[in-house]
């Protein structure tokens, strides 16, 4: 009932964010349960329904991605009602449950509405071609869909839960941002990055094809080697933790030497940004760089595009999409107080646009060579 | 049409009328503030200090009334002109200090001064002697989320002062401060005005802190109450006495 009174004060950011939640469980949760439909309609002992089953993880990942990137950014998006809530008493550890239990609400009602549809079609209102992905004529056990949906809003109630820091969830307590990378998180990246660039040159090398190629893509990519694969998930990986300290390279050499105000501020901002834009930027390139490569290859491969992938990498490339917009919204809130400041200096709004323009350009660069080089590593291993 | 200001006023009011959201923070206010003085507005909290002062910065456009700047009417200028203003004639101390946190503690204060066009070298010139007038000249490459409150309000203090710009506004600028430090930073601000022939607008709910200005005005609930009250001489802080030549860029 408390929620319900906080939810009536919802803005139309805040709506969007609970209707994308509630969409993607219910997307996921459809996944889930044609999983099933299909392992009760099988025979019993086939490998396919575990496979299948698996398939819904990176759907699920998505969601719990998005849900926790969202659930950090509600103390800065909506600072009063963290405020009230604190006044009146609430801890950070319920404040946490409230963000938490707000999202698992939403992912609930996604999943209860896609169960609703799954049964009302398994009602012989579904044509034949659909009978065999929900499992009609078979007796469904009323255990097996409710564990399985129950999975959306645990995890993604979790992930958010993990994601609201206690330090930021009480108002005026947040932690001042780094803007430098530990050497390690410099230097693991690397690693990967130079190991996977290795294995994908062992995969390329003259007489590779002699290795076989005994690796069964997904998605109707057909076969590769351990070697590219391995090289791929090196680099992959690699890359994407390299995203962040790339950025805040970029925003040094941006302010590098005497710079004027627009490239002091673009610079700067970039570099203490590159922490917190990092991580969701790098999984958007990596989903965008792996969804392209996909399409390339079903494009010179005639018969091998596949209904099911795409849709789970458009649910994965809208909730990784998703992520960026509200992290980027997380940050525009955070630095409202700065913006405010250099206005009231006499900075001309002009320029503090020509300085998130700038930015922009920077962090597209660097984003187009590390999405580039990922793409490029996955196609180079399906050759 | 109004008639014009007096000459000798820098800052001349008439009349002015502001709301926020329709409670009324400003109901009629009319003042003049002459060149190279100190002023001290005091009054509790929620009496229209800040209001007055930003509407007097051209911060906030106001509802009634007019504003007046050297003899230039501030109330008719568009957005831009007031941010040009801002940029080129006002210096603003806040009750917070306000710094961009990604930049050091040198590129906060010579940052105004490279936003009016200034070279680097003149704006880190001046931006290092305002550091070290102000005692953080050690903190200048660090980054504010590195200093403490006080070091954070002195290098907003060398902001507001670095391109010696004609009139400076400080509202509350010893809210965050101890005692002992806010009348250090008081005295620099004053002396510096004095020293620089600045005009300075300090707002204050502290009556104490009167005695660094040279006039008070009080405000309750937006409204004066008291006409210009001169402070006695022997109780205001005099200028420094050769105060060091600071390379300031004074357009």
């Amino acid at each position: 009932m408390f929620y319900l009174r906080l939810a009536r004060g919802y803005r139309v950011p805040d709506l969007g964010r609970w209707l994308l939640t509630a969409l993607a469980a219910a997307v996921v949760a459809a996944f889930l349960l044609r999983s099933l439909g299909r392992a009760m309609s099988d025979r019993i002992g086939d490998a396919d329904p575990l496979v299948r089953l698996l398939w819904c993880l990176p759907p699920l990942a998505a969601v719990a991605w998005f849900a926790a990137v969202a659930a950090r950014a509600v103390p800065a998006r909506r600072p009063e009602r963290i405020a009230g809530l604190t006044a009146a008493g609430a801890g950070s550890r319920r404040i946490r449950t409230l963000i938490a239990g707000e999202v698992a609400l939403a992912c609930t009602l996604g999943s209860v509405l896609t169960l609703l549809v799954f049964l009302v079609l398994r009602n012989d209102i579904a044509g034949p071609s659909l009978a065999p992905d929900l499992g009609m004529g078979v007796p469904l056990p009323a255990a097996a869909p409710v564990t399985l949906l129950a999975l959306v809003p645990l995890t993604a109630g979790l992930a958010a839960a993990c994601a609201v820091p206690a330090t930021e969830a009480r108002p005026g307590g947040r932690t001042p941002h780094g803007t430098g990378f530990a050497a390690w998180r410099i230097a693991l990246p690397t690693g990967l990055v130079v190991i996977g660039a290795a294995l994908e040159l062992i995969a390329l090398r003259p007489g590779a094809a002699a290795d076989g190629r005994p690796v069964h893509l997904p998605a109707g990519l057909g076969t590769t080697s351990t070697a590219a694969l391995g090289g791929w998930a090196a680099g992959a990986l690699g890359l994407a933790l390299l995203t962040g300290p790339l950025l805040a390279w970029a925003g040094r050499l941006l302010a590098l030497g005497r710079p004027t105000p627009l490239r002091l501020l673009a610079g700067r901002g970039l570099t203490a940004q590159a922490p917190r834009l990092g991580a969701p930027l790098a999984v958007l390139t990596l989903a965008v760089a792996l969804v392209l490569t996909t399409v390339r290859y079903w494009i010179g491969t005639p018969d091998s595009a596949d209904a099911l992938p795409a849709v789970e990498a458009c649910l994965v490339l809208g909730c990784t999409a998703a992520a960026v917009a509200v992290r980027l919204a997380e940050v525009r809130s955070d630095r409202r107080d700065v913006a405010e400041a250099l206005l009231r200096l006499g900075t001309s709004p002009r320029l503090l646009f020509g300085a998130v323009a700038l930015r922009t350009l920077a962090v597209g660069t660097t984003l187009l060579l590390t999405g580039g080089a990922t793409a490029a590593l996955a196609a180079a291993g399906l050759r | 049409m109004s008639a014009a200001p007096p000459d000798n006023d820098v800052l001349w009011a008439r009349g002015i009328v502001k709301s926020h959201h329709g409670t009324p923070a400003l109901r009629g206010i009319s003042l003049g503030v002459r060149e190279g003085e100190v002023l001290a507005v005091t009054g509790p909290r929620g009496s229209g200090k800040s209001t007055l002062l930003a509407c007097l910065s051209a911060q906030l456009p106001v509802d009634e009334g007019e504003v007046w700047f050297n003899s230039s009417p501030v109330h008719t200028l568009t957005r831009a002109g007031r941010e040009r203003l801002r940029r080129d004639r006002f210096g603003f101390v806040g009750s917070e200090p306000h710094l961009v946190p990604e930049l050091t503690a040198r590129e906060n204060v010579a940052l105004p001064l490279l936003l009016a066009g200034a070279g680097n070298k003149a704006a880190y010139t001046a931006a290092d002697e305002w550091l070290e007038r102000l005692d953080v000249g050690d903190v200048g490459r660090q980054r504010p989320d590195r200093l403490v409150q006080s070091q954070r309000q002195r290098v907003s203090v060398a902001r507001a002062l670095a391109p010696l710009p004609p009139v400076v506004f400080a509202d509350d600028p010893t809210a965050p401060l101890h005692r002992e430090a806010a009348d250090q930073v008081l005295r620099i601000l004053t002396s510096a005005a004095r020293s620089h022939q600045l005009t300075l607008v300090l707002a204050t709910h502290d009556p104490e802190l009167v005695r660094f200005a040279d006039r008070a005005v009080a405000l309750v609930d937006g409204r004066l109450t008291a006409p210009a009250a001169p402070v006695p001489r022997g109780t205001a802080v005099s200028a420094a006495s050769g105060a060091s030549a600071v390379t300031a860029v004074r357009r």
